[in-house]
C-alpha cells in the first residue's frame, strides 16, 4: 500500500488510468496520464479544448486502444477488447458526440444490444416492448422524454432532445462507473439541474462518475475531485471544496491564462445600440407549420438579440426558416430594407445571413474535409482568384489567421477537421461564418463544448462583430450566456414571442442580473400547464 | 512529425496500391505474353477501353458527389445509336458528334433534374432511365440499321493516329485533364466534395446542393455521350444492346480506383487507373486465350478482390510503416471508431436525398 495521503488506497479505487499515453499523427493527445476514481465519487476532468479528455474516456470506455498504459477496473487490468467488454464490465458512456441511430425509435437506441426478450416458440426471439417501456419510462419522464416520443425515431428530434435520450440510455442500466463527457451541453437550466440530481443519487447508490465539462461553476457542491489535464498531461488532481474557478484555470491554462483575463466576461463593457439605429433584419409573420407561429422580430444594427425559451419551444426552428433551410408556410424576411427569398441556404449567405448549427457532428463539420477547407467553405470567393480558382496560399493564410485568433489547436490546418478535439471543432465553424462577414449573424449554441478561455474569446468577437455595425441573433440554453451577451431576449414558447426583455446591458449594469434571470425564465414558463 | 517512411506515404495516397496492381498485371500478362506490350497491341486495347474509361469517370464524379449514375452504360449506347443515326441520314461529322454528345447531356440533366430538384432518389432515377435508353436504341436500330457509315473523318476518332498516339487518346486525355482541374482546383471541384461528404452539413454552409447535384448528372450523361461516340466509331456498327452492363464495369472501375462509395472522397487518377485496369485485364485475358464466356466472371471476381485489396492493403502497409515510427497509432480516423461503438449515426448524413 503507499502513502499518498488524498487518493484512497489503489485497491479500494474503482476506476484508474496508469501511464496512459496515445499519439496522433502530430499530435499526443496523451502523455502518461493518470487518473484515479474512488467508489461513490464523483469526479470531474477538466482541461482545454484538445487537452486530451475525450481521448482518456474513449480509452477507458474500450473505443480506442492506447499506444502505453493501462486502464485497472476495481483492480483489476482491463483487457483491451472493445467497447462491449467494457460495456458488459459496467462502465456505461456519454460520448461528447451524439451517437443515436437516427432510424430507430428511442426506445430502441436505448436498449440497442440489450433487447429485453421475451419468448416465442420458446426461444428469446422478440423483444419485450412493453417491459423496455416500463423499465424507462419513468427515468425519460424524468428528462422530458415523453412515452410517445419512445416510440418516435431518434431523426426526428433536435439535438437537444437526443441529449437527454443518451442520458436515458446510460442512467437505464445501473453502471458501476458512469462516464458523461459534457454532457450538458445544449440543456436546459431545468434539465441541467435533473441531471446533476441523477447523478448525485448515483454517487449516493455507490457509483463513480467521470464527468468533463467546461463550466468550472457546475463542480461545487456536485463533484467530489478533479483532474485537471493539460496538453495531454495529468496536472493535478484537487478536491473541490478546497479549490476555486481561479486556482483551476490557473492549473487549465498556466501561464497562459492572463491572455483572456481569467475567464470573467460578465465585467467587459458592453454598449447597448440605441433604437434609432438602423433595422437590419425585419421578419414578420413568420408561420411554419405549428412549430413557427406568427414571429416578427426586428435585429437593429449593432444589437445581439437573445432567443429564450425552454426545449420545444422553436428557437432552432425560427431561425432555420430565417436560413432557408426550412420551408415557410407564410411570412416575409427584409434584410436591409430587401426582401429575402428563403428559397434555400445559398440565396441567404449571398444575402449576407450566416448560421452557426446546433448539432456539430451532423450540421456542422464537415469531417473528412480539412480544417481550411472548413473555415473557407462558406465563403470561396475570399480564397479564389477570380472566384473561380482555388488558391492553397489564400486558404492556408486565412485559417492560419483564425487558428491564431481563436486559438484553433491542431498541429496541421491541413488536417482532417474530423480529428481535432469537440470544442476546436467548434472554434473552426465558428471561423467559418465569421469569414463570410455577414450582415446578420446567427448563432445557435456558439460556445457548446468550447473551453472557459475560447469562450472568453468567442464572446469578444460576437461582441466586436456586433459594436463594428453588425446584428445578431443568440440562441443560448446556457442563460448566463445568453444574458451577457444579448441586448434584448425574446422568450418563445410553443413556436410564439410570449415575452420581451430590453436593456439587459443596464440591467446588468446595474447589478440587476438575478432579476432579469429571474424574469425571462418565469416568462419561458409561463402558461406551462396549457 | 512527418517521419513517416516513404512507403507509407505513398501507399496512403488514395487509388496507389491499385496503381502497383495496374503496373504488376500488365508486368505478368507480358511475361505471359510477350506480345502484350507490343506498341501496336496497347494502342489497341486501350482505344478499346477508353470508352469505359469515360464512363467510369463520369460515374466517379457522380459518386464524389454522393450520388450514383447507373444509367451511364445504356446512356452510351443509346448516344453511339443516335450518332449513327444522324450519320446514317447523310448528315455532317460534327452533328453527328453534336448529337451523340447532346444525347448524354440531355439524359444527364434528366437525372440530375429529377434527382436534385425532384428529390427523387438517384438509384430509382437513373434505374428507369437506364432502361429508357436501352429501349429507344432499340427502337432506334429498328427504324434503321445503324451501321454503314463513311463519314470523312468518323472512323479516324480511334482509328487514326497523330505522331503515332491514337487520336481517342487525346480526347480521352484532354477530358481526364479537365475534370482534374476541376475537382482539385475549382470551387466546384470543392463544393462537390464537400456535397459528397455531407448533403445536411453543406446545405447549412450554404453549399448549393441541388446545383450541384444537377452539375454532375449533367458530367456524367455527357460524358456517356462522348463515350458513345467513341464507340460508334471504333464498332462501326451499333447493336442494339451496346451498353447494357456497362455501369457494372464502371462504378466498379470506380472502386477498385479508391473511390468511396458512401462519397466525398477521390480523385480522377483513381477512376483513371480503375478503369484502365479492367481495360488491361480483359486485353490480358484475350491474349492468353482464355475462353470470353469466363471475361465478366473474372472481371467480377477482379473487382471483388479490388476493393477488398485497396482498402485491406492500405490498412496493413500504412500500419506496419506507421508503426515502426511509433509516433503514429493504429486507430483508423476518428469517424471510424465512433461507428464501432454504435452503428454510428453517420448514415443519416445523406438520407436527404
Ligand atoms: N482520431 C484522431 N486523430 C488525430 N488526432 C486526434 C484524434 N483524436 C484526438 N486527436 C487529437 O488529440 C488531442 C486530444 O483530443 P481530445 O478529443 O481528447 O481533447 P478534449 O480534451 O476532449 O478536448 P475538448 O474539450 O475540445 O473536447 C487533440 O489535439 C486532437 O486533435
Ligand atoms: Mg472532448
Amino acid at each position: 500500500m503507499t502513502d499518498r495521503a488524498e487518493t484512497p488506497s489503489a485497491q479500494s479505487l474503482v476506476l484508474e488510468a496508469r501511464g496512459v499515453t496515445k499519439h496522433y499523427e502530430g499530435v499526443t493527445a496523451l502523455d502518461h496520464a493518470t487518473l484515479a476514481v474512488g467508489p461513490g465519487e464523483v469526479h470531474a476532468l477538466l482541461g482545454g479544448n484538445g487537452a486530451g479528455k475525450s481521448t482518456l474516456i474513449s480509452i477507458i470506455s474500450g473505443v480506442t486502444k492506447p499506444d502505453s498504459g493501462k486502464i485497472l477496473l476495481g483492480g483489476e487490468v482491463m483487457p483491451a477488447s472493445g467497447p462491449l467488454a467494457a460495456i458488459s464490465a459496467g462502465i456505461s458512456t456519454i460520448y461528447q458526440e451524439l451517437s443515436l441511430v437516427p432510424a430507430l425509435s428511442v426506445l430502441d437506441n436505448i436498449f440497442l444490444g440489450r433487447e429485453i426478450k421475451r419468448k416465442t416458440l420458446g426461444l428469446p426471439l422478440t423483444s419485450d416492448r412493453r417491459s423496455m417501456e416500463l423499465a424507462v419510462r419513468d427515468l425519460a419522464a424524468d428528462f422530458g422524454v415523453t412515452a410517445n416520443e419512445l416510440h418516435t425515431p431518434v431523426s426526428e428530434f433536435g439535438a437537444l432532445k437526443k441529449r437527454s435520450i443518451e442520458i436515458v440510455k446510460a442512467l437505464a442500466f445501473d453502471p458501476k462507473v458512469l462516464i458523461l463527457d459534457e454532457p450538458t451541453s445544449g440543456l436546459e437550466d431545468a434539465e441541467r439541474q435533473v441531471l446533476f440530481g441523477y447523478m448525485r443519487s448515483m454517487r449516493e447508490r455507490g457509483v463513480s462518475l467521470v464527468w468533463v465539462t467546461h463550466h468550472l461553476e457546475e463542480l461545487f457542491g456536485l463533484a467530489d475531485k478533479a483532474t485537471v489535464f493539460k496538453d495531454g498531461r495529468t496536472v493535478a488532481t484537487v478536491a473541490t471544496e478546497s479549490t476555486s474557478i481561479d486556482k483551476l484555470i490557473t492549473l487549465m491554462f498556466g501561464a497562459d491564462r492572463e491572455e483572456f483575463g481569467g475567464g470573467d466576461t460578465r465585467k467587459i463593457a458592453h454598449l447597448q445600440p440605441s433604437s434609432e439605429r438602423p433595422v437590419i433584419l425585419r421578419a414578420r409573420n413568420l408561420t411554419r407549420g405549428s412549430v413557427v407561429r406568427d414571429i416578427s422580430l426586428d435585429v437593429h444594427e449593432g444589437e445581439i438579440v437573445g432567443l429564450a425559451g425552454l426545449a420545444g419551444a422553436g428557437r432552432t426552428e425560427v431561425v432555420r426558416t430565417l436560413m432557408g433551410l426550412d420551408a415557410l408556410t407564410s411570412g416575409s424576411v427584409e434584410l436591409n430594407g430587401r426582401r429575402l427569398s428563403l428559397r434555400n441556404s445559398t440565396a441567404a449567405y449571398r444575402a449576407g445571413l450566416a448560421m452557426l448549427p446546433e448539432d456539430r457532428k451532423q450540421l456542422g463539420i464537415l469531417a473528412d474535409l480539412s480544417t481550411a477547407q472548413n473555415i473557407s467553405i462558406s465563403r470561396l470567393s475570399t480564397v479564389t482568384a477570380a472566384g473561380f480558382w482555388m488558391s492553397r496560399r489564400k486558404e492556408l493564410a486565412l485559417a492560419e489567421s483564425y487558428r491564431g485568433q481563436l486559438g484553433i489547436k491542431t498541429p496541421d490546418v491541413n488536417a482532417r477537421i474530423g480529428n481535432l478535439s469537440g470544442g476546436n471543432q467548434q472554434k473552426a465553424i465558428v471561423a467559418r461564418c465569421l469569414n463570410t462577414s455577414p450582415k446578420l449573424l446567427i448563432f445557435d449554441e456558439p460556445t457548446q463544448g468550447i473551453d472557459v478561455s475560447a469562450k472568453v474569446e468567442v464572446h469578444a468577437l460576437v461582441r466586436d462583430y456586433a459594436a463594428n455595425g453588425g446584428a445578431a441573433i443568440l440562441i443560448a440554453s446556457e442563460i448566463e450566456e445568453l444574458l451577457e451577451l444579448s441586448h434584448r431576449v425574446l422568450v418563445l414558447k410553443k413556436g410564439q414571442i410570449v415575452g420581451e426583455v430590453r436593456n439587459i446591458p443596464a440591467a446588468i449594469e446595474a447589478g440587476e442580473f438575478a432579476r432579469i434571470k429571474s424574469e425571462v425564465l418565469t416568462l419561458s414558463a409561463a402558461g406551462q400547464a396549457s | 512529425m512527418k517521419s513517416s517512411s516513404p512507403l507509407a506515404r505513398i501507399m496512403a495516397i488514395r487509388g496507389m496500391p491499385m496503381t502497383l496492381v495496374l503496373i504488376l498485371t500488365v508486368v505478368i500478362f507480358q511475361v505471359l505474353n510477350p506480345v502484350f506490350l507490343d506498341g501496336k497491341t496497347v494502342g489497341n486495347y486501350i482505344t478499346n477501353g477508353i470508352p469505359i474509361m469515360l464512363i467510369t469517370l463520369g460515374v466517379a464524379i457522380v459518386i464524389i458527389g454522393g450520388g450514383i449514375d447507373l444509367s451511364v452504360g445504356t446512356v452510351a449506347g443509346l448516344s453511339a445509336g443516335t450518332t449513327m443515326f444522324t450519320l446514317v441520314q447523310g448528315a455532317p461529322l460534327v452533328a453527328g458528334i453534336a448529337v451523340g454528345c447532346g444525347t448524354g447531356l440531355l439524359f444527364g440533366l434528366i437525372n440530375g433534374f429529377l434527382v436534385a430538384y425532384m428529390r427523387i432518389n438517384d438509384f430509382i432515377v437513373t434505374l428507369a432511365t437506364l432502361n429508357i435508353a436501352a429501349g429507344l436504341l432499340v427502337v432506334l436500330s429498328q427504324v434503321q440499321p445503324l451501321q454503314g457509315v463513311s463519314v470523312p473523318g468518323f472512323a479516324e476518332l480511334t482509328k487514326g493516329d497523330l505522331f503515332g498516339i491514337p487520336t481517342s487518346f487525346f480526347i480521352a486525355g484532354a477530358l481526364f485533364v479537365i475534370a482534374q482541374i476541376m475537382l482539385a482546383k475549382t470551387i466546384i471541384g470543392r463544393r462537390l466534395y464537400a456535397v459528397g461528404i455531407s448533403s445536411q452539413a453543406s446545405n447549412v454552409a450554404g453549399v448549393s446542393v441541388p446545383h450541384l447535384r444537377l452539375f454532375t448528372f449533367a458530367a456524367s450523361g455527357l460524358l456517356a455521350g462522348v463515350a458513345g461516340v467513341l464507340l460508334a466509331s471504333r464498332l462501326g456498327a451499333v447493336q442494339a444492346f451496346l451498353g447494357i452492363g456497362y455501369e457494372f464495369i464502371a462504378i466498379a472501375g470506380a472502386v477498385i480506383g479508391g473511390i468511396s462509395l458512401a462519397g466525398g472522397g477521390g480523385s480522377v487518377w483513381a477512376a483513371f487507373v480503375g478503369g484502365l485496369f479492367l481495360a488491361t485485364l480483359q486485353q490480358g485475358l484475350r491474349l492468353n486465350n482464355v475462353d470470353p464466356v469466363y471475361f465478366s466472371i473474372v472481371t467480377a471476381l477482379a473487382i471483388v478482390f479490388g476493393v477488398v485489396f485497396e482498402r485491406q492493403v492500405r490498412r496493413v502497409i500504412l500500419r506496419a510503416a506507421l508503426h515502426r515510427t511509433a509516433l503514429f497509432s493504429t486507430d483508423q480516423p476518428r469517424a471510424t471508431e465512433d461507428e464501432s461503438v454504435v452503428a454510428s449515426s453517420e448514415g443519416s448524413n445523406n438520407n436527404d436525398k
